[in-house]
């Protein structure tokens, strides 16, 4: 780091060269981690292009003499993969719309209004995060059942209307809000603007960036979602990719080409949709732990 | 709020409609804390001391499900055994890993936000997918792990190791596959890791201090907030482990990854047997927060100490 001071207990090296050898063993150790790391990636692809035969084969085969891209194709038509694709967008779409509504209006609540119970409350909505799903889940399901929404989409739409789900979202979104001066919100009541414009037209525009935070990370965590649709999605038409993909698997044992090849289609957008707003996401997850 | 004490006359009458507009704008999250949280919670309390298999309604029998659980029931003790097992190696493992990823970031070289993404990358891969494909690199005869290690049996004259399909190590293996993530936790060190001041580093250096006791006696003290943080959260996520487990093994061989998680699920959803399974959620909610307050006061000690140094 401080390299001039450094430099003084070795003077056979100069400060360039102490710095580059520095780096260069960094560097080595990190690409061999990433080799590590990546490599799984590389060899599902290399999977997914497999004939049966090469699969057996193992690592001779790296690249597959006559790629099977036809394996894609297999993957996406013996299993109804598009309304797999339709019913996970369904659940994205209500969830982050859901999330957006509940966690905004009450992230306002939290950041800029006072009211009795206010403090306790967040206290409360942060203790929320440790509580093990499964001592909600076993009554919600029992009332779901009681109202006739077992079998429908409405377990995994309805709540996140209400918040379900979203207190760390609201804590970001709090944070956020709280950053937007006083002076803007104040000058804007005192030319007449309520609390519903202030929070339309002030602080909606200014977060933009932190709503699409939310949106992205509610995106990553329905679409990989596995446990919420086991549990409540028992009618297949419904399946989002997730559960259709380990449907895949019981039905293709051992066809690890196939499963590799549905793999990487239902990884895919969420892979691509990091890439594209990475910032947005590390900011996001990297508050969890820090302002935490 | 000195702000606002200034204003108080011009914001007076605002402040009053604070009060009501405050709850308005929280209804949505407040309704749903009631439905979707307060209620749950404290009806599966009630459910835990009740029988009940989705018909008729719920008969109080007292602590029979807790008794039934923990005195007559080899399984319950089965997946609780499993799943600490689980936690106790993963929690460990995954910190050390995390945090020795994010030492290794935090120099200043080039490159260092595309290694970041690279090490992240698996944390954005759905569970079944992740699970799938480690399922095909453990796969015993014909995975890519074996076979990079097949000049490793030969040296040692081994049977090659059965990963998931051994009953001794089915739980380890699916830990080694969770450290795929634990690029997840790295980012969260780095981040704070980049928030400690320059100064304290450079006065370090001026007293001596070499890079590993830097990172000893200033790196890692400050660290502690977002270490705390990973670690309750990795127990209370290594407390429900399931779906691994369920894609990957159902909770086999022989029971080795039944998990408790795996145990709640099936008095669900397949016996419907709703007392039990909440009784087995308590015990899961009250074993969490025991070792949650337990690990706070291991926070405090820790983060005393570094301020002294």
């Amino acid at each position: 780091m401080n390299q001039i001071e450094k430099e003084h207990r070795d003077p056979k090296l100069t400060l360039s060269q102490r710095r580059r050898i520095k780096s260069a063993i960094i560097h080595i150790v990190l690409l061999a981690l990433s080799f590590v790391f990546l490599f799984p990636f590389v060899w599902m692809l290399s999977t997914a292009l497999k004939t049966p035969a090469e699969l057996l084969r193992g690592i001779e085969v790296l690249l597959p003499e006559d790629p099977q891209w036809r394996n894609f194709y297999t993957a996406v038509t013996t299993v109804p993969f598009l309304m797999y694709l339709k019913n996970s967008l369904i659940l994205v779409f209500f969830a982050v719309m859901g999330t957006l509504f509940s966690a905004t209006l009450s992230a306002y609540a939290f950041a800029k209004l006072r009211w009795p119970g206010r403090d306790t409350l967040f206290v409360v909505m942060l203790a929320t995060m440790m509580i093990p799903a499964q001592v909600i889940l076993i009554p919600s399901y029992i009332l779901y059942a009681q109202i006739g929404w077992l079998g429908t989409r409405l377990p995994l739409i309805v709540p996140y209307f209400f918040g379900g789900g979203a207190a760390f979202y609201i804590f970001l979104l709090r944070q956020f809000f709280k950053g937007i001066p006083r002076e803007l919100t104040e000058s804007a009541i005192v030319d007449g603007a309520g609390h519903f414009k202030i929070f339309f037209y002030i602080m909606l525009p200014l977060t933009k960036p932190a709503l699409l935070t939310v949106s992205l990370l509610v995106f990553m965590f329905v679409w990989n979602d596995y446990f919420g649709p086991l549990i409540y999605l028992s009618n297949p038409d419904h399946w989002t990719l997730a559960l259709g993909l380990r449907g895949f698997q019981t039905q293709f044992t051992g066809r690890y080409d196939l499963m590799m090849a549905a793999a990487i289609l239902v990884m895919a957008p969420t892979i691509v949709l990091f890439f594209i707003a990475q910032k947005h996401f590390i900011e996001g997850i990297t508050f969890t732990g820090i302002k935490g | 709020m000195a702000k606002n004490k200034q204003n108080k006359n011009s914001l007076g009458a605002l402040r009053k409609q604070e009060k009501k507009l405050g709850y308005v704008f929280a209804s949505p999250w407040l309704l749903g804390l009631g439905i979707f949280g307060a209620f749950p919670i404290l009806a599966s309390l009630y459910l835990s001391f009740t029988r009940y298999r989705m018909v008729g309604t719920p008969a109080w029998i007292g602590l029979a499900n807790y008794r039934a659980l923990f005195f007559n029931d080899s399984i319950f003790w089965t997946s609780l055994y499993n799943t600490l097992y689980h936690v106790f190696l993963s929690v460990p493992l995954g910190l050390i890993v995390g945090i020795l990823l994010a030492l290794l970031l935090n120099t200043r070289i080039r490159g260092i936000g595309i290694y970041r993404t690279l090490f992240y990358l698996p944390n954005v891969v759905s569970i079944v997918a992740m699970s799938l494909l480690w399922l095909w690199l453990f796969q015993p005869n014909f995975g890519l792990i074996n076979q990079v290690l097949s000049p490793v049996y030969n040296l040692l004259d081994m049977e090659p190791l059965g990963w998931y399909r051994a009953s001794n190590l089915s739980k380890l293996t699916i830990v080694l596959m969770g450290l795929w993530t634990a690029g997840g936790s790295m980012i969260i060190y780095l981040a704070q890791m980049q928030d400690i001041p320059r100064d304290y580093y450079e006065a370090a250096e001026i007293d001596g201090a070499n890079g590993f006791q830097q990172t000893i006696k200033i790196t890692l003290p400050l660290m502690t907030p977002s270490i705390f943080f990973n670690f309750i959260m990795g127990i209370i996520l290594g407390f429900q482990v399931f779906a691994v487990a369920y894609i990957m093994t159902q909770g086999g061989p022989g029971r080795s990854t039944y998990y408790y998680g795996y145990y709640l699920f099936d008095k669900m959803i397949n016996d419907n047997n709703m007392g039990q399974a909440s009784a087995m959620a308590w015990v899961l909610l009250v074993v969490t927060l025991i070792i949650t307050l337990l690990a706070l006061t291991l926070n405090k000690y820790v983060f005393y100490l570094g301020e002294q140094d």
